[in-house]
């Protein structure tokens, strides 16, 4: 049992397959669980997204094996198994969303295929196209006009015609050739995909299929002859979606949008009832019982009634990758599988953890429910590719830990206070006995430390040997740097004005050195204009002519022009030469 | 079981035994069973078993009473209410089935721990079923998954068996029944 507890999950799950090389990238909306052959078999399909632009195939998986591979035309928005029949044996279709389609599979062939209505199109565009077929405009006054129907008109361009004004001015011609024939449209695609029982709320009863679309669209379909029984307007556009209830009684549909709101669209009303408004993008969602739990991109977990109201938010350990909803009515277990980017998964029944699997590698998409002939399978697919299937024990009981840690580490740690010794107590001895001379003794010494500090003061002020010039005039910094190890050094002078907005002009650099030991190839420099806040760097370079191995020090002036008192001094003190001159 | 039960059963003609008889669902344990009843008394429509099935069936020497359990998981809690009564088990594991052998050895693991049976050296008669799909794993490979080389304290033995042929029954009963003569004598 050791060995079961030290992989912290508590040993409730058991490991039933693990394949690290599967090749399996998929996301939780393109992983559904559903008895493809009516045996009571349940099957894994997956829509495998491939590369993200070659390899995208929707697989099967039975068991431990891959059953069925078959390519999709284009990338998977998403995908459900669902019933749209009343035919026995019970066997569901799969729903794949990809572009503007909806691709219908039953028994794994290419059953239907139904394609969104295309959009309305300005007449304006639509009448120029007309006047381009009919050789009446050319490219160029095309061109104008569409940039022109772009930024005033309420209803927007066409793919195409947005294609054709980002193209460069020679591939125009050929564009306009290629296409000026086909009649323009405009089409919107498919961003995710649920199911809504139709009428009753069986497990195999037949359902419908709800589809956001990336302009901000919710399409309910009828599942027999899919044609749209009901059209909802979003003010964002949807990214994840959760559906519950009947069609015909009632619904509610749970709307993750992209400007990090959550609507709540219900039966009857074309537009959203309640606004749920994060404080960051919502990347998970899930409905348990009827509540709304959502993973927030700022690594929280949030719970909110069916009516938006806030009812608590848990920080967690690391961003979320993914979640899903655990249900197991048998054992009345209703709880929320988190995805964790620190290669972890989390189960959390309201606010509280129930458990944590730690998974070998970053988890992408959970998928909780009924596989082969086990009710209680864990389907997780990880970032690298590998498929792992877990089962939950029959023995095991989620209980609840309490949920507050205790007191916080930090109280138990002791303070650094600093022990007292003899010395010190002999000192407050001395200092209780002879007091009143101390503090007079003190005073003394510092009023004379006062009069120094000032004297020497005004002193470096009359010979302006600070590196900092205080004048309001010229407000200037200055600091040098030696770089090299001898005989010839590189001299840097990093010059900056602080002045907030005032140039300084006519400055000259000079340097004071003994001519015995250092060589300065220009010892007097001017200083371009300084721009304030900007830091000049101004070189030159030192050659050392002594072969004595000793150093000196060397003055830098910075003066105006027209004074002969320096700015600013720097004394440099030179490091020993480590080389001898050559010449 | 007191004094005078145990001088009923001695007293037996032909000695009766009760067998258990365990496995996951649709591993095949009603079939088994079915197949080694005379073959009058077979039935032809198998159906998933609810709760339990009381069966008997005879072998030359001894006559089994077979408690074939439902193997689905809700069922699975029934096992444990008729640990005591069972002098022998018959085990059936669906080859075929990968992907729920941590399963099958989870269940016989805790089966094994049961207070029960931990202590009695009674025989467990293995069927790694479903010999005849296409992928199923071998009996060799059967036992390694389950990791039956751990079962130290009690007699066991592994048979491949297709159960709807019959084939490799017998040589699964026939050991079953060496094993409980010898613990009678």
């Amino acid at each position: 049992m050791s060995s079961l507890e030290s992989k912290g999950d508590g040993g409730k799950w058991l490991d039933a397959h693990y394949d690290p090389v599967a090749g399996l990238y998929t996301f939780s909306s393109c992983v559904d669980l559903a008895d493809l052959s009516g045996d009571g078999d349940s099957r894994l399909v997956v829509g495998d997204l491939g590369t993200g632009s070659t390899g995208m195939k929707l697989k099967v998986y039975r068991g431990t094996a891959l059953m069925s591979e078959s390519t999709l035309l284009d990338l998977p928005a998403g995908l459900v198994a669902l019933f749209i029949d009343q035919f026995e044996p019970r066997i569901p279709v799969v729903a794949v969303a990809s572009g503007p389609c909806v691709y219908v599979y039953k028994n794994l062939r290419p059953y239907f295929k139904f394609t969104l209505p295309t959009l309305e199109i300005n007449p304006v565009e639509q009448a120029m196209w007309q006047q381009v077929r009919e050789g009446q405009i050319d490219p160029v006054m095309l061109k104008e006009m569409l940039e022109d129907v772009r930024k005033k008109a309420d209803v927007p361009l066409s793919d195409r015609s947005l294609r054709f004004l980002s193209l460069a001015a020679d591939e125009v011609d050929e564009f306009v050739q290629l296409h000026k024939q086909q009649p323009i449209r405009r089409q919107t695609v498919i961003i995710c995909i649920g199911t809504l029982k139709k009428s009753t709320a069986d497990e195999d009863g037949i359902s419908c299929l709800v589809i956001g679309t990336e302009n901000a669209n919710v399409f309910v379909l009828d599942p027999e002859a899919f044609n749209i029984l009901s059209k909802m307007c979003l003010p964002a556009v949807p990214t994840m979606m959760d559906v519950t209830g009947q069609f015909d009684v009632e619904f509610r549909i749970t709307v993750a949008c992209r400007n990090g709101s959550i609507y709540i669209l219900r039966r009857e009303s074309e537009k959203p009832k309640y606004c749920i408004e994060l404080p960051s993008h919502p990347v998970g969602l899930v409905r348990v019982g009827k509540n709304v739990i959502v993973g927030c991109s700022d690594e929280s977990l949030q719970g909110f009634t069916q009516k938006g109201k806030k009812l608590w938010r848990i920080p967690l350990p690391a961003p979320i990758t993914t979640m899903a909803a655990m249900e197991l009515p048998a054992r009345g277990l209703q709880a929320v599988l988190v995805g964790l980017a620190n290669c972890q998964v989390q189960l959390y029944r309201d606010k509280n953890l129930l458990s944590t699997i730690k998974t070998p590698d970053a988890v992408t998409s959970i998928c909780f429910g009924r596989y082969g002939r086990e009710d209680g399978t864990l389907i997780m697919t990880t970032k690298g590719g590998g498929l792992m299937v877990k089962i939950l024990k029959r023995t095991a009981a989620f209980d609840e830990r309490d949920g507050a840690p205790g007191p916080p580490l930090a109280q138990s740690v002791r303070l650094n206070v600093p022990k007292k010794t003899k010395l010190y107590v002999d000192q407050t001895l001395r200092e209780r006995e002879n007091g009143l001379a101390m503090h007079r003794a003190f005073h003394m010494d510092l009023s004379r430390m006062r009069l120094a500090a000032a004297r020497t003061y005004v002193k470096v002020l009359e010979s302006s040997l600070t590196p900092m010039s205080c004048s309001l005039s010229e407000p200037l910094k200055m600091n040098a740097v030696v770089q090299g190890l001898g005989p010839s050094f590189k001299l840097t002078l990093n010059v900056q004005n602080t002045a907030s907005c005032r140039p300084v002009m006519n400055l000259a650099i000079s340097f004071l050195y003994d001519d015995n030991l250092y060589r300065i190839r220009n010892a007097y420099m001017r200083i371009p204009l300084l721009v304030p806040g900007l830091i000049y760097p101004i070189q030159t370079f030192v050659e050392c002519v002594s072969d004595k191995g000793v150093s000196d020090i060397i003055k830098v002036f910075v003066l105006h022009e027209e004074k002969s008192a320096p700015l600013l001094t720097a004394h440099i003190n030179m490091p020993v030469s480590e080389g001898l001159t050559l010449s | 079981m007191g004094l005078f039960d145990k001088l009923v059963g001695w007293l037996r003609l032909k000695k009766e035994v009760n067998v258990l008889c365990l496995g996951l669902d649709n591993s095949g344990k009603t079939t088994i069973i079915n197949k080694l009843k005379p073959s009058n008394a077979q039935v032809q429509d198998i159906v998933p078993t609810i709760g339990f099935n009381i069966e008997k069936f005879k072998t030359s020497s001894l006559s089994f009473t077979v408690f074939d359990m439902s193997g689905q998981g809700r069922y699975r809690n029934l096992w444990e209410h008729y640990f005591k009564e069972g002098q022998a088990i018959i085990f059936v594991i669906d080859s075929a089935d990968k992907l729920r052998m941590v399963v099958a050895k989870e269940e016989l693991d805790n089966l094994l721990n049961h207070p029960d049976i931990k202590h009695r050296r009674i025989p467990i008669l293995f069927f790694a079923n479903k010999m005849d799909v296409r992928d199923a794993l071998s009996s060799v490979k059967v036992s390694q998954l389950l990791c039956l080389e751990n079962i130290k304290d009690k007699p066991w033995h592994i048979c491949a068996t297709d159960a709807i042929k019959g084939e490799g029954l017998q040589e699964g009963v026939d050991w079953l029944q060496d094993q409980i003569k010898t613990m009678r004598t």
